[in-house]
């Protein structure tokens, strides 16, 4: 927080070096985001950059009344579904909406033990799993496991930024995790060439 | 508490958001249920994964090219001096 607030003193003074300060401490994180929900790096680029400019253009109107972190993610949230829902991608497929409400969640159906960590990351095949599980969550899903479980910000901080309760963060991350866990664990079960398939 | 229960608590409880009654309640249930220990540790792992694969950096190139977009958005703003400038 006193990082933040001096970053943005130094740039309203029009301190260049504050610029490289802004941009090493969000400029990845952003880029994860918009990454995450977009799936397209030239498109997660220009949000990034969108998000920077905004925040530049907006220094003197920025009042610190949540913090800069929070303000950044929200930023580069709403360009990134402005671009999802001009491709024609809801942000809310309809599915989600129903059981979100009900707050039933599938019952975990492959109750197999997995391979250690330290054998999952040194398999190319297991780390592409990783990523085609995520990509294949809803975007409102995604979302929310991005910034909970990846970039670790509170329930509170991830409500601030997508506009919704925190009880539907909590809903969401709920549901995420094991569509997650569900859709990993016949390829990460072990020992290798015990089980699945 | 029985395993639906069990599922429907276990982000809470990976989270430590459960209050102690309820806790105690899982792992009760978590001492004698094979089965929602392996999805509580399933989980949790895949978390872990996350973690370690998920955060990547932006690319160098990506990089290094939206950083001078942004310092030349800067500059042309008026707000910005660099030290070139400044010498
Ligand atoms: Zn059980």
């Amino acid at each position: 927080m006193a990082d933040d607030a001096a970053i943005l003193q130094a740039l309203r003074a029009g301190d260049a070096s504050a610029l490289a300060a802004l941009f090493d401490a969000y400029a990845d994180r952003l880029y994860r985001l918009a990454l995450g929900l977009l799936r397209n790096p030239d498109e997660a680029e220009d949000v990034v950059q969108e998000t920077f400019l905004k925040a530049l253009t907006h220094l003197d109107r920025f009042e610190g009344r949540s913090r800069l972190s929070t303000w950044l993610y929200r930023v580069a949230y709403n360009a990134s579904i402005d671009r999802l829902r001009r491709q024609g991608e809801s942000a809310l497929p309809s599915d989600d909406r129903e059981t979100e409400e009900t707050g039933a969640v599938p019952l975990p159906q492959v109750l197999v033990e997995w391979r250690t960590p330290e054998e999952i990351l040194i398999d190319a095949e297991a780390r592409a799993a990783l990523d085609e599980a995520i990509q294949a969550l809803s975007e409102s899903l995604r979302a929310v496991f991005v910034l909970r479980d990846i970039e670790g910000l509170s329930t509170a901080e991830t409500a601030q930024v997508l506009g919704i309760s925190p009880g539907a963060v909590k809903v969401r991350l709920h549901r995420a995790r094991l569509a997650l866990r569900e859709r990993l664990a016949l390829l990460f079960a072990g020992p290798p060439g015990g089980q699945g398939r | 508490m029985n395993c639906e229960e069990l599922i429907r608590y276990l982000s809470d409880y990976i989270d430590r958001e459960l209050d102690e009654e309820l806790r105690a309640d899982a792992q009760e249930h978590l001492a004698t249920c094979r089965n929602c220990r392996v999805v509580l540790d399933t989980t949790q792992q895949m978390i872990f994964l996350y973690r370690r694969t998920g955060r990547r950096a932006i690319p160098a190139e990506r990089r290094g090219r939206l950083f001078r977009r942004l310092q030349e958005a800067f500059q042309g703003s008026g707000t910005g001096t660099t030290a070139d400038q400044a010498a």
